[in-house]
């Protein structure tokens, strides 16, 4: 078994059943990530990105095709896969600690390394002195990085996010995004990022897939690194606020975003 | 000055609380009503001070005995057999083909209907009470836990299993928490049908208790201790009501957020 | 109990049900009790159809569910024709609900049944009676929940209606009520439930006061030491609660088909 973080897509494909027959959600879907990568999919709404992602996480079975992380094939979930969701999900029964705790808990660490590792991890979102608070008594984007802090916890291999922010305004958003560049360069696992936004993924990736309308298939594959005009540092490192006013950003932005909106057509 | 709007209706609510007191109390005074009809408030308090005398040779406190304590017992047996009957069902897929039918031929006999059969079973006794509250009480208790299950949301699910949460880790961790307060919402449910369910049985035959004071009263003709006795019976409803919503709260605070 | 049925699902739930009904007979035969005490489920079959040609009491079956139909129709239907426009002008006027609300939360947490004795005072023994307790049953739920679904109105939707010019009676009754139906039938389908409960417990409380209806024929069954009489009654009346909900729910789906 390898202990890599690379994610192989061999021919993934999803169909459902529905009252009108057999839908397809995913054409056969081929992809490799590689270790550590951040990799960002967009595409219009239907397209089958929030399957791949249950999929990879092994909440659902493909109809045909397997993934596999590190060369093992993906068959149930598990914290070395955790996912974020867009509504937070958090236990609303539990404290902020009781949450980032229940991953550790379940999976068998003793109690003095918990407690140790969950101050630190608190420590690294910003939330000391919120220990004790339930997720009611906090702000949208505090809530998520609740919930990114109890799946980093695990020191996944993947990291899944399911378009984590756009429950947020877009001050929180923004914020929240430098945020997670943040908290994800202290462990590095390789991410798959679902957004709507552009703008998200342009500012993010390290590859982006625009995915084509129903039945979902990749449409192109880009590397935002060979479009930045200095390539020695990611954008994703400097501010938000300085990266968007750049022109290659900006062009970048734009052709993803064309190739997003031929997708959507006039079926709108 | 402008008043408060809470002051203002606290204003309106006394006042027709009020009203409707002085009505009453003018109406019986004055003779224009028979006592039978509606008695006065001084026939109530008469009747109060019978009934902790021993009215009818009965001893005051023998009446919540009967009545709560037979109550209680039934209750608590149909809520624990109940909920872990409508959780199981929900969890576990044969469980529910092999109980739903069953469930679903008991719902729509009221509670009452029970009474004589079981006076025919067994007798006017103790376990004939218990049994006809527990039936009463066990329906809404195994009908809103399994809904509670069913309808917990796919993503709390998926969080925990994501997080590596399996089987009965699962249930317990997260899928009977997050279900809790509809739970609970089954359980005060249960808890009115219980009481009414236990006056009903005591106005059809009983030896103490409220529905005993209910019943004699109208037998004997005398309507301030049938009003005693509505009022006792309401006054504990109340009062268990409301003690349910507290403890309620203190167990599933984030419940409150929902409406 | 799910609400999506396949006809593989029908079949199995048939089968389970066949199931329970011969474990009833399996366990009447172990026992080896008296007929009168637990019969077997022909024997409560047989019962009741014998009881629709050969009366007892009053009449015949049908006798007995006509009469017992008619109390709870007269006692749902006032309660229906207090407790929506109540409940309508209660969600209206903050004064009202502040006049009326105190007095109804005292009286509601009088269980319906111990309303029986005070009923009699007032009506005699008769119909009217057992049409009193069925109301105080029916009423509570269709009073608040019609009150509930006015005030949980979107305010924008009655608030594009005035815009629009209408009045407020016209608001009323073409805005709020429509918008409020799913919620006030809610309440509609609880209160007839409450009140076939309560009406069953006014004819069995009721004793000897009763000559019909289907809680008499309950009650004669446990005097006469026949359980087949009152095990086929209750499994009568429950079919009928079943019946009378399904017909609220048809009437349901009809007048709301603009909800999805």
């Amino acid at each position: 078994m390898s202990d890599s973080n690379d994610l192989l897509y061999e021919d993934v494909c999803m169909d459902f059943e529905s009252a009108s027959g057999v839908i397809r959600a995913l054409d056969p879907f081929s992809f490799q990530a590689q270790p550590n990568e951040f990799v960002v999919i967009v595409g219009p709404s239907g397209c089958g990105k929030s399957t791949l992602l249950h999929i990879t996480s092994g909440l659902t079975n493909p109809t045909s095709g397997r993934v596999l992380l590190g060369g093992e094939p993906i068959l149930e979930p598990g914290p070395d896969k955790a996912i974020v969701f867009q509504n937070f999900s958090l236990f609303p029964w539990k404290t902020v600690y009781e949450n980032i705790d229940f991953g550790l808990r379940i999976n068998g660490m003793p109690t003095e390394k918990r407690q140790a590792l969950i101050k630190d991890y608190i420590q690294l979102i910003g939330l000391n002195g919120f220990e004790k608070h339930f997720p009611r008594q906090l702000s949208g984007g505090m809530q998520q990085r609740v919930a990114i802090a109890r799946s980093f916890v695990l020191q996944p291999r993947v990291l899944l996010m399911d378009e984590p922010f756009a429950a947020l305004d877009a001050q929180n958003r923004q914020l929240m995004q430098e945020e997670l560049v943040r908290i994800w360069q202290t462990q590095n696992p390789t991410v798959l990022f679902i957004t709507h936004s552009v703008e998200e993924a342009v500012f993010l990736a390290d590859r982006i897939i625009v995915m084509t309308r129903r039945p979902g298939r990749i449409k192109e594959v880009l590397r935002p690194i060979e479009h930045m005009k200095d390539a020695s540092v990611h954008w994703r490192s400097l501010p938000y606020d300085d990266v968007i006013r750049r022109q290659d950003f900006q062009d970048l932005r734009a052709h993803v975003w064309q190739q997003v909106k031929s997708e959507i057509g006039d079926r709108h | 000055m402008k008043l408060k709007s809470s002051t203002i209706q606290n204003i309106f609510s006394f006042g027709s609380v009020g009203m409707m007191l002085a009505a009453w109390w003018a109406i019986t005074s004055m003779g224009l009503i028979r006592p039978l009809i509606l008695p006065s408030p001084t026939d109530v308090v008469n009747g109060v001070i019978d009934i902790w005398n021993g009215y009818l040779g009965v001893p005051f406190w023998n009446h919540f005995t009967a009545s709560l304590s037979v109550m209680l017992i039934g209750y608590f047996s149909a809520a624990a057999i109940g909920v872990s009957m409508g959780v199981a069902m929900a969890w576990v897929p044969l469980l529910d083909k092999i109980f739903s039918p069953l469930i679903s031929a008991m719902r729509p006999i009221p509670p009452p209907a029970w009474i004589p059969l079981t006076i025919l079973w067994f007798g006017i006794d103790l376990s004939a009470k218990v049994f006809i509250v527990f039936v009463a009480a066990v329906v809404p208790c195994v009908l809103n836990s399994y809904q509670a299950i069913k309808n917990v949301p796919p993503d709390l699910m998926n969080a925990g299993r994501s997080l590596g949460a399996k089987n009965t880790t699962l249930l317990f961790e997260v899928v009977i928490p997050s279900g809790l307060p509809v739970i609970l919402g089954g359980m005060r449910i249960a808890l009115g049908t219980a009481w009414a369910t236990i006056v009903a049985a005591e106005l059809v035959v009983s030896l103490a208790g409220f529905g005993f004071l209910i019943m004699n009263g109208y037998r004997n003709l005398e309507s301030n201790i049938v009003f005693c006795g509505m009022l006792a019976v309401s006054m504990v409803g109340f009062l268990m009501n409301m003690a349910f919503v507290r403890i309620s709260r203190r167990v599933v605070p984030w419940a409150a957020e929902k409406k | 109990m799910k609400t999506v049925i396949k006809s593989s699902d029908k079949f199995q739930h048939v089968l389970v049900l066949c199931g329970w009904f011969g474990g009833w007979w399996l366990l009447v035969e172990l026992l080896n009790v008296s007929k009168d005490f637990l019969p077997n489920p022909l024997e409560v079959a047989q019962r009741m159809i014998t009881l629709t040609y050969d009366p007892l009491g009053a009449g015949n079956l049908f006798v007995h569910a006509q009469a017992s139909s008619i109390r709870l129709l007269s006692g749902f239907g006032a309660a229906l024709v207090l407790g929506v426009p109540l409940g309508l002008l209660m969600a209206y006027s903050r004064v009202l609900n502040w006049i009326v609300s105190p007095i109804f939360e005292l009286f509601r947490y009088v269980p319906p049944i111990a309303w029986a004795p005070f009923a009699l005072f007032w009506f005699g023994a008769g119909n009217s009676a057992q049409a009193y307790v069925i109301f105080t049953s029916a009423f509570p739920p269709i009073l608040i929940n019609t009150f509930l679904g006015v005030k949980l109105i979107d305010q924008n939707l009655l608030n594009a209606a005035a815009s629009l010019g209408a009045r407020t009676w016209t608001v009323m009754t073409e805005v709020a009520l429509p918008a409020a139906f799913p919620l006030i039938m809610t309440g509609v389908r609880i209160g007839l439930a409450g009140g076939w409960m309560a009406l069953i417990a006014a004819e069995i409380v009721a004793g000897t006061g009763t000559r019909d209806g289907l809680g008499y024929l309950i009650l004669q069954g446990q005097m006469q030491l026949h359980a087949d009489l009152t095990i086929g009654a209750m499994a009568f009346i429950s079919v009928i609660g079943v019946a009378l909900d399904f017909v609220l729910r048809r009437v349901e789906t009809h007048f709301a088909t603009w909800k999805a």
